[in-house]
């Protein structure tokens, strides 16, 4: 066996990297075994390096039943989220789910915001990488997650070699406080007396989970509305405890006017009624899509504000 | 790159009837500038509904003449604008709505006239019209500033194009706000006078209306 670093060959020092990974593990894996394979497709065939340690553990995984995540974990560093700046990286995050929004692919079981100290990145999970799904509010750590580019944004995407882990840690978020005065100019689809599904929440379309199919679904109170200051637009999204304190209607109240209507409609065009056209002041935090909403009420002017105005005109 | 939702601008009537030279930036949007050099493609305005007509027996497309304190400016509603179309059906003129709408400019046979297409319009109450007359004023201050200041691409076309009389715009906010104002102090002397009040103990009794003089009619 070579002992000396330089006298080794590539494929020598390729199968040493993988071995060292394994180490740990209690595979009776030979040496001469992995090597043969390894010349044969860097030397002989003239595979890329690459390809050929992503073919030999699969094979590994496959014949010995090493562990995927095992051998790939090493590969990918802890990074920040202010760090992530090109795709097609293999890193490591420690981050909080900042929100969850409702996927609109069968192909994506999750999608949302995740944010550590230094920022926030959208985090797509797809349905293939059968993961246990995360929850709003939670920290968890991120093992290779590989870094994309979506419609110009950096996004961190959750595969079949990806791993969660819930932490303890209580990961804090950058502070983006927004406190504006707007009206709302326009409600966005969904919104309104909706249902969702009984094992994961998601909205329902006609009835149907994206993920669980037809279930029964329980009724729930949103609205998506676009909140317009003249300057900025922002997108927010009302739960029943907003709605309720600014229009009277609780999900109780919208499942009687669904119910005196013979029509869930009647619930959103009476919350159209009472919200669109209309001032609030929203304090919240700005995250990727959406703003979280933390206050919401009526604006209404001073006299005084006016005054000012006059004065500045004088 | 997916497609920014444009802002709703505030922009008083006085000025917006006037802007009708338009601008098509790369991405094929269409906006006209205002004479105090802001690109609009879309407008929130706080203003009371005149009049609506319906162009034609039947055809469910209605031109609605609107008013906010500085002027009147015209919008037109059809199919296309099913949300608005609704509301116009049922409302009932005049009253005070709120409109949310994008700005097209119309070749006619003399001049260029400015309307809106509206997506939103929805009846709403004085304190709504109090704030955006205050919002317009102080987004309006802002433009004529910039204009003074010769900021920017778009003011340099404005000047070029329409060379503003700024101050008569100065005075058409001054004027706006002025008789806003009045409103809003009664409305916070009334407010003050009502929490005095207490109305417990009063009884109110539902008048009998005759309404046969009507039916017969």
């Amino acid at each position: 066996m070579a002992a000396d670093g330089a006298l080794m060959s590539r494929a020598e020092i390729l199968t040493d990297q993988i071995l060292e990974k394994i180490r740990d593990e209690n595979v009776k894996v030979k040496r001469e075994d992995i090597l043969k394979r390894m010349k044969l497709l860097v030397e002989e065939f003239k595979v890329p390096e690459s390809e050929a340690v992503r073919t030999i553990t699969s094979y590994l995984v496959r014949e010995y039943g090493v562990s995927r995540e095992e051998l790939m974990e090493r590969a990918s560093p802890l990074v920040k989220i202010s760090d992530i700046s090109k795709p097609n990286q293999w890193v490591s995050l420690r981050a909080k789910v900042v929100q969850l929004w409702d996927s609109n692919s069968p192909n994506v079981s999750q999608v949302g915001l995740i944010g550590d100290e230094t920022g926030i990145i959208k985090f797509v999970v797809w349905s293939k990488a059968d993961m246990p799904e995360v929850e709003e509010g939670k920290s968890y750590l991120f093992q290779n997650v590989v870094t994309d580019s979506f419609q110009g944004r950096m996004q961190v995407n959750v595969n079949r070699t990806s791993r969660i882990t819930e932490i303890e840690d209580d990961i804090q978020l950058p502070p983006r406080e927004v406190d504006v005065v707007g009206a709302i100019i326009s409600f966005q689809q969904n919104s309104g007396l909706i249902k969702r599904c009984d094992e994961c929440g998601r909205v329902l379309v006609k009835g149907v989970c994206q993920a669980h199919g037809k279930v029964e679904g329980y009724d729930d109170l949103r609205v998506k509305a676009v909140l317009d200051d003249g300057e900025s637009v922002y997108e927010i999204i009302l739960n029943e405890s907003n709605l309720s304190a600014l229009t009277g209607i609780d999900l109780e109240r919208a499942l009687e006017i669904a119910k005196e209507n013979l029509d869930r409609n009647a619930v959103l065009a009476e919350l159209k009624n009472k919200l669109l056209g209309r001032y609030f002041r929203v304090k919240g935090l700005r995250g990727g899509r959406y703003l979280l909403v933390q206050e919401i009420d009526h604006h209404k002017p001073s006299a005084v504000e006016f005054e000012e105005i006059l004065e500045a005109l004088a | 790159m997916m497609r920014k939702r444009e802002v709703a601008k505030r922009i008083f009537a006085q000025e917006l009837v006037r802007s009708t030279y338009q601008i098509e930036d790369q991405n094929q949007i269409k906006y006209v500038l205002t004479p105090t050099g802001e690109r609009v493609n879309r407008i929130f305005s706080v203003a009371v509904l005149l009049d609506k007509d319906e162009i034609g027996a039947d055809t469910n497309f209605w031109r609605l003449r609107l008013a906010d304190p500085t002027g009147t400016f015209f919008a037109t509603v059809g199919r296309f604008q099913p949300e608005a179309l609704e509301v116009i059906g049922e409302i009932n003129v005049p009253e005070l709505v709120a409109l949310v709408g994008k700005t097209r400019v119309f070749e006619g046979t003399s001049r260029k006239l400015l309307s809106i297409r509206p997506e939103v319009i929805s009846p709403v109450d004085i304190a709504v019209r109090d704030y955006w007359v205050l919002e317009t004023a102080r987004r309006t201050i802002e433009r004529i500033e910039s204009m003074e200041k010769r900021e920017g691409e778009d003011v340099e076309l404005a000047w070029r194009i329409y060379n503003p009389d700024l101050d008569e715009y100065r005075e058409m906010v001054r004027k706006a706000v002025a008789t806003v104002k009045e409103d809003v102090e009664v409305m916070e002397r009334f407010e003050e006078e009502e929490e005095e009040i207490d109305f417990t103990g009063f009884e109110f009794e539902e008048e009998e209306i005759d309404l046969t003089d009507l039916l017969e009619e």
